[in-house]
């Protein structure tokens, strides 16, 4: 289980509150996962720019997509749901 | 599968959202004014001190079953609505791309942070500039927070036309801008031609609770965002209407010359979220024409920070051809709800 995950957090520059909300609550969950060994990247990325509407087209801020898959939103998860995305993501 | 719990949270909040609807409801039965009943008269004995407080509570106890149903709806709505769905149609530039940006986006954007970043995605994904300005010009005038509070503060007749009117100015400010010179080299510019390989949207889906959760959370982040603001431009409304004489505006605030003021004062006076409402409800009782009215709320998309987020964007011709496009369409809406309505 030594693969990495990346999980990306989109927002506008200068972040907005909720998208700040996001990436710490996918930061604490990947904290609390990363203790049990999971090797976890947590990225910002602005939600304006050429690339990133590139590979994911128009989302909706603030947005988080977990290696490479857009799984939120227009929504801040809960510390459990970010968690139970990134377990998911490791069992893949 | 849901279990007992989950099922018991989402009947709690969902008893709390009919609560909200069912006191909006029962205002529109029993003809309880939504609108603030205070006068002048009723404002001018007080101590300075006193006026916005008794403005505000006179607020507070009329508008608060509107402004919690419109909250709470805004919050469930932004929720709700298929977002995957409607961002993947959001790069058509034809026809169905402006229809999508002019209806659709503007009803859950009730806030600027989200509507900024959507008109760059638009803009970006290849719908191109005309759904970009369609949907920036449409956004701030036809969310229904905005709707809702028109409608029921001012008359449900002037939000309708306020809407209509927003979508036909939009249109308009769309294709034309799409035609010129600089709208073709800004899309030039940004759009992105081929999709990269390998990113994907599959949007997880959450319990109906955790669903419900996130929406009302979303209606308390709209609550602290609008509401101190609010609060704020009614303590000034409150000294405006307590200390201007009634009749020393009038004659500015009818005719042909109330309709071109109202149109180019509403734009670059900055009024946050919801209080140009309030202020235009001021007006109208000091005797504004509702043509003037209408074209005094149609100012809202060209004001100066809405136009400084965008020109970070797109170029400056592109924001002034906008800006002029908009003011031009307040004034002639405004003259012709005043010819039609007979000039009250």
């Amino acid at each position: 289980m030594a693969k990495t995950i990346t999980a990306e957090v989109f927002g506008p520059d200068p972040p907005c509150h909720r998208c700040q909300l996001v990436h710490k609550t996918v930061e604490q969950a990947a904290a609390e996962l990363k203790a049990q060994g999971l090797d976890i990247r947590v990225i910002r990325k602005p939600i304006m720019s050429r690339e990133v509407v590139a590979r994911y087209g128009v989302l909706v801020s603030p947005a988080l997509a977990i290696n490479g898959v857009v799984k939120m939103m227009g929504a801040v998860p809960t510390v459990k749901q970010a968690r139970d995305l990134l377990q998911a993501a490791a069992k893949d | 599968m849901e279990t007992r719990g989950q099922k018991l949270r989402a009947t709690v909040m969902l008893v709390f959202i009919a609560f909200a609807f069912a006191a909006l409801i029962h205002s529109r039965i029993s003809a309880y004014s939504l609108a603030p009943t205070l006068k002048q008269i009723d404002l001018q004995g007080l101590p300075l001190w006193l006026v916005p407080l008794v403005y505000l509570a006179d607020y507070a106890l009329h508008a608060w079953p509107c402004l919690l149903f419109a909250f709470i709806l805004a919050g469930l709505m932004y929720e709700f609505i298929p977002k995957d769905w409607m961002t993947r149609h959001m790069r058509d530039s034809r026809f169905k791309g402006y229809l999508l940006a002019a209806v659709i986006a503007p009803v859950f954007t009730v806030c600027s942070c989200t509507m900024v970043p959507l008109f760059a995605g638009i803009l970006f994904a290849g719908a191109g500039i005309g759904p970009a300005i369609v949907f920036l010009l449409m956004a701030p005038a036809a969310n229904f927070m905005t709707l809702l509070l028109t409608g029921e503060l001012i008359a449900w007749d002037i939000a309708l036309v306020r809407l209509l009117a927003a979508f036909v100015t939009a249109i308009v400010a769309g294709v034309v801008i799409a035609r010129t010179p600089w709208g073709r080299a800004v899309q030039a510019e940004f759009t992105v031609e081929s999709q990269a390989p390998g990113g994907r949207v599959a949007l997880v889906k959450l319990p109906f609770n955790e669903r419900l959760w996130s929406g009302l959370r979303f209606s308390g982040y709209l609550v602290r965002r609008i509401l101190p603001y609010f609060v704020i431009g009614l303590v000034a409304v409150s000294y405006f209407v307590a200390f201007v004489p009634e009749t020393a505006l009038a004659p500015y605030l009818t005719g042909v010359q109330g309709v071109i003021i109202a149109s180019l004062i509403g734009g670059p006076l900055y009024t946050p979220t919801l209080v140009e409402i309030a202020l235009g409800r001021a007006l109208l009782d000091m005797g504004m024409s509702r043509g003037a009215l209408l074209s005094w709320l149609m100012g809202q998309p060209y004001d100066i920070p809405n136009m400084v987020a965008t020109s970070r964007v797109v170029h400056l011709k592109v924001v002034g051809l906008y800006a002029v496009i908009a003011l031009l369409f307040s004034v002639i809406f405004g003259l012709l709800y005043s010819i039609v309505t007979g000039w009250v």
